[in-house]
């Protein structure tokens, strides 16, 4: 309880002074340089007492994509000789379909302009609350729902009668549904590791954390379908034989931690929760566990180190979370997706469920989009259909109807494609072909003028930011790669450059311990792979043809 | 067929078979072949954070940890195949981009781990920049260095402390690439609560943590002693044996015959001494033989003398009296008696514990009163010691045993505690320590405990329109945080430790029972408790009113008490400074020259400052201050000098008395010497007004208070 006991010191004094921590190390038994060691790894903690106003701009891929540079600046201006101010980057938001977004003293706000943010930064300074406006999610009919307004835990209410645990996993590996969290490992397969591993009490985990620039969708079915993510969970622990599920849900999502709280209060009040589910004779209990913050913490080891209330340092595996997970016991964790789709393919049947795929694909996908799109946002498609339908059927085509240039299929990890790949299909295996990967589904769209050796600097910086240090290719190796790739945008480069880049990606790519390091060089990997030229002009000729970098204005 | 409990692999092409949960690293090294690693260490769990241990292993995806992976059966390992040598040159180089090579370690001994296995690789340089801003170093523990430019983040500092030993202060503190490592709340590491042990820095691969030699001193009178040997101490345990090796010569053994001198008075030092064996005498030559600081006559002299004897055998006296100091403070776990400055210390006790941490001179000559043994330090090794539980618990122990009681009573205004109220504190008093410019209580924070000082210099400040000042030094002997506890309120100044501090805390509970049972205390402590805080008011009020500015220029601020000659009025005729010589045993304590302000010279004589820089580090406690402001220099001075040498404005003077001591030729009779004493101006105690201002005939010599009295000539007032 080490997270929830510094939130508590924190919410007495608005910071962590070292006294009470000190206090605090001595009451619950726990080594003083730990607590200071959780204290200082998180963003949400503060070690020293927060200026009267801060401003913090994300400036990560969509938010840069979309003017944040200038709102940065504009809020630097607007705060210079303003005292109490500081002005200060933060990482992606989860605002991606409103970007820029901004963080004013811990309330976000979208759609920044370099206008408001001026106006913003003058008025808090002079005294006014910044004003949270999270708009009020639009109905919309989703077919990831099997229920209508009638008959919702159908599902669960089955499985408790039948207690067919083998027909479930049999249906549940049929199905082909994969990890939606990037990693894509088959979700059946995965329960019925952790039903048979030894070691009790077992654990449901679900990750919320999604904190990738442009992955925006758990938020989106979380706004939408939190009752399919609790009965998948509730499902999860009834068939591996769990008793606790925790959601762990990224800080910034406030409102959907909110939501999800009060579909837990309704299920328990349904009996579906608590010591005997559906008079079932199984104990399964939820709660939502709110992230400290940091994109690691999405790594699914760091998230349970995270919950163990340590430092979010992902773990060397093997062993995987199936057999040591939480506390060392049996853990199934999947992505908030993969949970909500659980319903649907239990009420309405493999081969129905695997038909809404397209391509050869199964299933359904829910894709975030954003960058320079018309209507950025998240759209529910079948799995398998191509980029360009979302981007163009969806999303109402690129900003302004410029040219497309670029696309990443799933923010940063998944690299960069040419416009002319536009039609890859979003599924695991046509995305891995190309040399990506389907990811979280967060298409980030740059349109003709943007500059790709930026964007991959932007992407491998935001690597480099969120890498918990634990482990020496990625926490060196990353920032040896942003500033090889500055100097290149500053007109500094060399040719040598292409071989230091290639050895940093080969060290980080093979011996970092988790996926955040090996895939944080992939930006500009696929951008030497698909934009040479461009990189050649910055690296060896020593311009910037899109006019963006550095080097253009010198 | 091999057992089925046994797990089949190849290594390099060689075939093993090992137990179930046998690591790659392990496996590989039975059978002869040695994998790099940096993080890992056999007797610590492995962490693999470094990376460079990384294998191929047949059909995996990426490159397995050699340290922490777990053989499985059929396994095909390739601990130096193309792509892992590339990727292990890649990491050395990335390392050593940020690297101070050769580092201290690589300086002092060559083996660096981490410098030594590049050059291996092959690599001489880096092809990568250096991060652009450097990680720093801490200086701040006086046994190990600190240099995070060096440090690697390998982890093992870390289980070596906390898995090894059980000390729990070193982690990490930051994320990413601003991750370090931390004591404690990324507190300098002299600062934490760092036991010394060593472990770390015999843990670290590469020069970010390295031994610190004391003072670049060798110690060679005595007997060198073993680590072996020390460790078979108690008050070693717990050490690291490799720590203690590195730092030979910084523990002696000495031994002593009867009558043999170890220490004496006055003289500069740097180590501590504990007794192992055999018993010694503490003395201070006698502070009857003294310099006269009135110009009373000899018949006064002795009328002060009896009255000094009547109350060390009267507790009625008014514990407020100046002359009622009855012990002498010096360093060691006693205090000496001021009527016969003589006590015996025995196997197992510690002494010159200032004079090792702060270098400050011998308070007392120690001679040997039998065959004694003892073990000589260097503050290195005093710091481990000190911070030894065990050990600290014997010393608490002995001062809790033997010096308390001496101890309050040498605090004037406790002398009437009593006895059994002294056992009844004895086991419930806390000994802390402070280290340096650590604060041991603030300003305007709820009172809880009552201190007194037991070693080192306290500094008590007040936050004061125009900045902090300076109320006063506590030495050993005085006390503080009784105004808050006997007002229920909070702390009226700020207390911060000036050097390696020893406090006696004393809490609010016991404190409260001590007024409740000894009223003549309590009335006298409140009586001085409101004259205090009277007195802050005022200042605060004189300071609200007056541009601060115009009196820091020239350091008059800092000044509580001014002789100013006005150069309008005097006529150079030196009356004045005969006065002062005529009321001082011919020795003026007045130079008519200085500092000029206005029409005023500013006399070289004491300015009874705010912050009396010359009050530190007076190693007998000798050096005071009144009440009414100026400061006293008492007459068992030693004559050490260390005041004369802090005050700024050169007022402090040594002269030649000539005093009687005990002849240590001829026992019981007493012979004449000429020892060195500090003077200072102390105001013409005795007389009503200060010698030199009465004398002056035109009446340009005048004492002033500077605040109000320029304030009246220059119109500063409100």
């Amino acid at each position: 309880m080490v997270i929830e006991e510094l939130r508590a010191v924190q919410r007495e004094h608005g910071y962590l002074p070292a006294e009470a921590l000190a206090a605090l190390a001595q009451r619950i038994n726990v080594p003083l340089y730990q607590l200071h060691g959780v204290a200082s790894f998180y963003p949400h903690f503060r070690l020293t007492p927060p200026p009267a106003v801060e401003v913090r701009v994300c400036g990560d891929m969509t938010c840069h994509l979309r003017g944040a540079d200038e709102v940065l600046l504009a809020a630097e201006e607007r705060a210079a000789g303003l005292a109490g101010t500081k002005i200060d980057h933060v990482s992606c938001l989860g605002r991606c379909d409103r970007a820029p977004a901004v963080s004013v003293n811990d309330v976000i706000l979208t759609g920044m302009t370099p206008e408001k943010v001026g106006d913003l930064v003058a008025s808090v300074a002079a005294g006014a609350r910044p004003e949270h406006h999270e708009p009020t999610p639009e109905a919309v009919s989703l077919r990831t729902d099997p229920y209508g307004s009638e008959g919702r835990y159908g599902a669960l209410r089955a499985f408790v009668e039948s207690r067919d645990v083998d027909g479930l996993l049999k249906t549940l590996k049929a199905s082909d549904l994969r990890g939606l969290g990037g990693a894509g490992f088959p979700t059946g397969m995965k329960w019925d590791i952790v039903r048979a591993a030894a070691g009790s009490p077992k654990y449901i985990v679900c990750n919320a954390d999604e904190s990738e620039p442009g992955t925006i969708k758990d938020r989106f079915i979380l706004d939408h379908l939190p009752h399919l993510v609790i009965e998948g969970m509730i499902l999860a622990g009834l068939v591996v034989g769990a008793g606790e599920g925790i959601i762990y849900i990224r800080h910034e999502y406030e409102a959907q931690a909110d939501r999800l709280e009060r579909e837990l209060a309704a299920c328990r009040r349904e009996g579906l929760l608590g010591p005997n589910v559906l008079g079932s004779g199984l104990a399964f209990e939820m709660r939502v566990f709110v992230s400290p913050g940091g994109y690691i913490c999405g790594e699914e080891s760091a998230l349970l180190e995270a919950i163990e209330g340590k430092r979010a340092e992902p773990r060397n595996k093997p062993p995987f979370p199936g057999t040591h997970g939480l506390w060392q016991k049996p853990t199934v964790i999947n992505n908030v997706e993969t949970f909500a789709f659980v319903p649907l393919i239990l009420v309405k049947g493999v081969g129905p469920f695997k038909a809404l795929g397209t391509n050869g694909a199964s299933g359904l996908k829910f894709v975030g989009i954003s960058g320079h799109v018309a209507r950025p946002g998240v759209y529910e498609i079948p799995m398998g259909a191509p980029v360009g339908h979302v981007l163009y059927e969806c999303a109402g085509g690129v900003l302004g109807g410029r040219a497309l240039k670029a696309f990443a299929p799933s923010g940063p990890s998944s690299g960069y494609l040419p416009a002319s790949m536009v039609d890859v299909a979003l599924d695991f295996a046509s995305l891995q072909k190309v040399g990506s990967m389907l990811g979280s589904g967060a298409i980030v769209v740059c349109a003709q003028g943007t500059c790709m050796l930026d964007m991959a600097l932007n992407s491998v910086r935001f690597f480099r930011n969120e890498s918990c240090g634990k482990c020496v290719p990625c926490r060196v190796g990353s920032a040896k790669l942003v500033e090889i790739l500055e100097r290149a945008a500053h007109g500094q480069g060399a040719v040598h450059d292409y071989e230091m880049i290639h050895d940093l990606s080969d060290a980080m790519r093979l011996a970092s311990i988790c996926g955040l390091g090996q895939i944080a060089p992939a930006p500009i990997q696929s951008v030497i792979t698909h934009f040479a030229d461009e990189i050649e002009a910055h690296i060896v000729r020593r311009t910037c043809p899109s006019g963006v970098c550095p080097v253009s204005s010198s | 067929m091999s057992p089925p409990d046994l797990l089949e692999l190849t290594i390099d092409g060689q075939p093993l078979k090992v137990p179930p949960g046998t690591t790659i690293f392990e496996a590989a090294r039975r059978s002869g072949i040695a994998v790099p690693v940096l993080c890992h260490a056999q007797h610590q769990t492995p962490v693999a954070v470094c990376r460079v241990c990384t294998v191929e292993v047949k059909n995996a995806r990426v490159l397995a940890a050699a340290c922490i992976r777990p053989v499985e059966n059929g396994m095909e390992v390739w601990t130096d195949s193309e792509r892992v040598q590339k990727v292990r040159r890649t990491l050395y180089e990335v390392l050593l981009a940020d690297h101070p090579t050769p580092c201290a370690r690589q300086q002092a001994t060559g083996d660096c781990e981490l410098e030594t296995q590049a050059a291996q690789a092959g690599l001489r340089h880096s092809r990568f920049a250096a991060r652009s801003h450097a990680r720093g170093a801490d200086a701040s523990s006086p046994i190990i260095n600190v240099d995070h430019t060096a440090c690697i983040l390998c982890d093992r500092c870390i289980r070596a402390c906390s898995e090894v030993k059980q000390n729990f202060v070193i982690g990490r503190t930051g994320k990413g690439t601003e991750t370090s490592i931390a004591f404690d709340t990324d507190v300098p590491m002299g600062e934490s609560s760092c036991v010394g042990c060593g472990e770390c820095m015999v843990s670290c691969p590469t020069g970010a943590l390295t031994n610190k030699r004391a003072l670049d001193v060798v110690l060679h009178d005595g007997a060198e002693i073993s680590p072996d040997e020390l460790l078979a101490l108690p008050m070693f345990a717990g050490a690291s044996g490799t720590f203690l090796a590195l730092n030979r010569g910084s523990v002696i053994r000495r031994r002593f015959r009867a009558g043999e001198v170890i220490c004496r008075e006055g003289e500069q030092g740097s180590t501590a001494f504990y007794v192992l064996s055999g018993r010694v005498q503490v003395s201070i030559a006698s502070p009857l033989a003294h310099v006269k600081d009135s110009r009373g006559s000899q018949g006064a002299g002795v009328t002060r003398f009896f009255r000094r004897l009547s109350q060390l055998v009267s507790s009625d006296e008014d514990p407020r009296d100046e002359g009622g100091h009855r012990f002498i403070p010096i360093d060691a776990s006693v205090n000496l008696p001021h009527g016969n400055p003589v006590a015996e210390l025995g196997q197992g006790e510690l002494f010159g514990e200032m004079t090792c941490l702060s270098l400050y001179p011998r308070s007392a000559t120690v001679r040997a009163l039998e065959d004694t043994e003892v073990l000589e330090m260097l503050r290195n090794v005093l710091y481990m010691l000190r911070k030894n539980r065990t050990f600290k618990a014997e010393l608490d122990r002995r001062y809790r045993d033997r010096a308390l009681a001496t101890h309050l009573r040498s605090v004037p205004m406790l002398a009437g505690v009593s006895e059994d109220f002294i056992d009844h504190l004895r086991e419930r008093v806390t000994l802390v320590a402070f280290e340096p410019g650590q604060v041991i209580f603030r300003q305007d924070e709820a009172a809880d405990n009552f201190y007194l000082v037991r070693i080192g210099f306290v500094k008590v400040t007040q936050s004061f329109p125009g900045g902090e000042i300076v109320l006063k030094y506590l030495a050993r002997g005085d006390y503080l945080g009784e105004i808050g506890l006997l007002h229920d309120s909070v702390r009226m100044a700020t207390c911060t430790a000036l050097d390696h501090v020893e406090l006696v805390r004393i809490g609010a509970e016991d404190f409260g029972e001590m007024m409740r049972r000894f009223p003549a205390i309590r009335s006298v402590m409140e009586a001085e408790a409101s004259s205090r805080l009277a007195e802050v008011r005022e200042r605060h009020e004189r300071a609200a009113s007056l541009p601060i500015s115009t009196f820091l220029a020239q350091g008059l601020m800092e000044a509580q008490n001014l002789l100013l000659l006005d150069l309008e009025r005097c006529t150079r005729c030196d009356l004045c400074v005969r006065a002062c010589a005529d009321a001082h045993d011919g020795v003026t304590r007045l130079v008519r020259d200085g500092l000029r302000f206005d029409h005023y010279l500013v006399a070289t004589s004491c300015r009874s400052c705010r912050d009396p820089l010359c009050m530190i580090g007076c190693p007998v406690g000798s050096i005071r201050r009144r009440d009414s402001l100026e400061i006293l220099i008492e007459d068992w001075c030693i004559g050490c000098g260390l005041c004369a040498k802090n005050c700024p404005y050169g007022n402090i003077n040594l002269h030649s008395f000539t005093v009687s001591v005990p002849d240590e030729m001829q026992p019981g009779r007493k012979k004449a010497v000429v020892r060195e004493k500090a003077t200072t101006c102390d105001l013409s105690r005795d007389l009503k007004e200060p010698a030199c201002v009465y004398a002056c005939p035109h009446g340009a010599a005048m004492r002033v208070e500077p605040l109000s009295f320029f304030a009246e000539k220059l119109g500063l007032s409100r």
